[in-house]
């Protein structure tokens, strides 16, 4: 991790690899059942909210170059407290993607592989990112580079060759279920930009930190476009997805792409990209996990770290007892996650750090 | 030593991941598999449904004789413990990737189809692009009677049957994907393809000059192919609620906008006994719909041209006061058919199969003043204003004769 460092296309790209996978599964979905017929109003403004937070948060990580959330979090309450936000972070990390891979797989599991148990599905998965980080990181940086861009153009082609299929009249009424649901209840939705929770770890990791303000502005701007196609998507084909719930909705959209008799079930080639973006985000996420836990325990391998990370993952991934459970989790408790701990209480640490910083750099000119 | 060792663990860990994705696999075979091309749904005798399945016999390619189909049926009390039956029967799973059709015989229509609609949209197997077809007959004689005369292959017939909608309008091209989307939606209503067996005469209650005024069963076809769709079938939900014949059909297609061109017959303004065919192969529609007095009224507004089709001696249909006339003809006449059919949907079926639902919605700021306007049930004291604008032109070949 600490040989190579993230470039900054490489570094906009990780960022992206969290909402990509994240709206695969059942993100637009969520977004519209808060907002309903108001979702591309609610997601222009949730990513113009997202904008001003991202510039917010680097302006906190201005007085502290070359540091990441942790070394901040140590310089503002110490190593105790550096520890502890690590293992929550880890604990983030580690159960969301889990949680993700879980309802991945099992959606995989009702289209594709209607009779293999589960557990060798999710441990396809697991083998896979171990591997890739026992290579270096720039393998799964590179990997990512090219990865991520499929599948930003596939959402764009699926939008594009939908478009046939569409009735703008769905985003009527304008404001959903009203201008308090659209506007106060509906900034819950920015739980949508989870990928900022890496924008705290970069800092350190970065080729070019200079460009950090720009890694983290192109990125929300992305996320937000990206987030837009794939929420007007579904929105304009279906009447169903505000009431109903149906697996993978981006999925569904695939299956009504056809191009005369012959281009037609277009859907296998969106699965394939997806689980490649998959295996992206589960290394990332397994990257960073490990450069966390090597940063609160100084451990010098971290080869020794994968395996147990995961296995942690696989642990994690079978405790659900069913899909309900785990898709519970995405659709709703991830969202809190989000808000109460990567938003608000490391931006706190950020804020408060900035203001010890501000007393002490006051008493020294005392 | 210990690179025999990594090499190992590698060989075994993919044995272990290849021959779990086994079963998958097995059950996936196309040894192991029956492919289903038509689901058809009647009333049992002795359970609650009887539902049909036509299978192909798995042989392709470019011959010119027909690939026989094969009809089974089974008696269930619901379309999951029917697939269950019949794969029991036939020793080999039932696949329904490849279905092209669900056929509802009206008897079953007129009860209410949610059930059905929503199990096969849970089927991970099934495309959204199936077609539903309601038959004015049983399904089982509907699936039994379809032996396209110009295709081999009874799933191509499937497949390019519906493509006459675009350039006639007399069938729409209605899939369950659709339909399903409407079920849910509160700001329309769903519809079907009309289907039945041709009686292979003239229909007797056919009056003379109303050739457009055909629907499945009530035709004036004669010839080899069994089965016919012509016309649509409304529902009020999930329930038949009546249909919809040729021409008819055309104005929902129209109002809709789903078909490119188009033959209608309207009266010669010079003589009144006679009719001129038109083509009509460019049309703008607009709707608009307003709520005056807690009542919806809806203007379409529509700008058409053709080219007259038909010629007959001393024709001069280079004129342009003439053409005008002819014009204005063809202004009367279709805002007349449309005006007829669109209080037929709302005063008759009480069913907003038109989508003026979703536009309505525009009036609204929110989604409680909507549902509390309570459109569906609204849409039956609707008020109808059709402007035509049409501009016909001289014919293709002879202008004058």
């Amino acid at each position: 991790m600490h040989t190579s460092k993230i470039g900054t296309m490489e570094a906009i790209m990780i960022l992206l690899t969290i909402v990509a996978t994240h709206t695969v599964l059942s993100l637009p979905k969520t977004l519209l059942s808060v907002t309903k017929s108001a979702t591309v109003l609610n997601i222009i403004y949730i990513s113009i909210l997202a904008l001003l937070l991202v510039i917010f948060i680097v302006r906190l990580f201005k007085k502290f170059p070359g540091m990441d959330l942790l070394d901040i979090s140590e310089y503002l309450a110490g190593s105790f407290f550096k520890k502890v936000l690590g293992i929550l972070f880890i604990s983030y990390f580690i159960v969301s993607s889990s949680i993700l891979l879980r309802n991945f797989c099992e959606c995989l599991k009702i289209v594709y592989f209607p009779d293999t148990d589960l557990l060798f599905l999710i441990v396809l998965f697991i083998v896979a990112i171990c591997i890739a980080n026992r290579l270096s990181f720039t393998a799964t940086l590179k990997t990512n580079l090219l990865v991520i861009p499929i599948v930003l153009v596939s959402v764009v082609f699926l939008f594009l060759a939908n478009f046939r299929n569409f009735t703008f009249e769905r985003m009527y009424p304008i404001l959903g279920d009203g201008f308090w649901n659209t506007f106060v209840t509906g900034i819950g939705n920015i739980s949508a930009f989870g990928g900022i929770a890496y924008l705290y770890f970069l800092p350190p990791l970065l080729k070019k930190p200079e460009q950090y303000k720009k890694i983290a502005i192109t990125s929300v701007m992305i996320t937000g476009i990206y987030l837009l196609l794939t929420v007007a998507t579904i929105l304009f084909m279906f009447s169903f997805f505000i009431t109903e719930e149906e697996i993978m909705p981006l999925f569904s959209a695939a299956r009504y792409i056809e191009f005369g008799t012959f281009f037609q079930r277009l859907e296998s080639i969106f699965l394939l990209i997806w689980i490649s973006a998959f295996c992206c985000y589960l290394s990332v996420v397994m990257k960073f996990s490990v450069h966390i836990l090597q940063k609160i325990t100084l451990l010098k391998d971290t080869n020794i770290l994968i395996p147990c990370i995961g296995l942690s993952m696989l642990a994690i991934t079978l405790f659900p007892e069913n899909y309900a459970i785990s898709k519970f989790y995405e659709n709703t408790i991830y969202r809190y996650f989000v808000w109460d701990f990567v938003l608000f209480s490391n931006i706190l640490i950020l804020i408060l750090a900035n203001f010890k910083r501000r007393k002490k750099v006051g008493e020294i000119h005392e | 030593m210990s690179k025999w060792i990594k090499n190992g663990f590698i060989i075994i860990a993919l044995l272990i991941l290849v021959f779990s994705f086994t079963p998958s696999y097995t059950s996936l075979s196309i040894d192991n598999l029956a492919y289903v091309v038509a689901i058809g749904i009647d009333k049992g005798e002795k359970e609650a449904y009887k539902v049909t399945f036509q299978f192909t016999t798995g042989t392709s390619g470019q011959s010119s004789e027909q690939n026989p189909s094969i009809i089974n049926s089974v008696e269930a009390s619901s379309i999951d413990i029917a697939i269950n039956l019949m794969n029991a029967y036939i020793s080999k799973e039932l696949n329904l990737s490849h279905c092209k059709v669900i056929v509802f015989s009206e008897e079953v229509a007129v009860e209410g189809i949610s059930d059905f609609i929503y199990t096969f949209i849970n089927h991970a197997q099934l495309r959204p692009s199936t077609n539903i077809i309601i038959s004015r007959t049983t399904a089982l004689s509907y699936i039994e009677n379809t032996e396209p005369i110009l295709e081999s292959l009874v799933t191509k017939y499937y497949d390019v049957f519906p493509n006459s909608s675009k350039y006639t309008g007399y069938v729409s091209n209605v899939t369950i994907g659709e339909f399903y989307n409407a079920l849910v939606c509160d700001t329309c209503e769903p519809f079907g393809i009309l289907g039945g067996v041709s009686t292979g005469k003239v229909d007797q209650t056919f009056k003379s000059g109303n050739d457009f005024y055909v629907r499945s069963m009530e035709t004036n076809f004669v010839g080899e192919q069994g089965s016919e769709n012509l016309g649509l079938a409304v529902f009020k939900e999930d329930k038949l609620v009546g249909e919809l014949n040729a021409i008819e059909t055309l104005c929902l297609s129209l109002v809709r906008n789903q078909v490119d061109s188009f033959l209608i017959s309207v009266p010669n303004p010079d003589n009144e006994d006679e009719k001129i065919d038109i083509s009509i192969n460019n049309r703008n529609l607009t709707s608009k719909v307003e709520i005056i007095n807690g009542t919806p009224f809806i203007t379409i507004n529509g700008k058409l041209k053709g080219f007259i089709y038909s010629m007959t001696e001393n024709d001069n249909y280079a004129n342009t006061s003439i053409l005008e006339k002819i014009s204005e003809s063809v202004n009367f006449h279709l805002e007349n058919l449309l005006t007829q059919y669109l209080y037929k949907t709302s005063t008759v079926f009480h069913s907003d199969i038109n989508g003026f639902g979703k536009q309505a919605a525009s009036l609204f700021l929110t989604l409680p003043e909507f549902e509390s306007y309570n459109w569906l049930d609204n849409y039956q004291y609707a008020t109808f204003q059709v402007n035509m604008e049409a501009e016909i032109q001289t014919g293709t070949m002879i202008t004058t004769s």
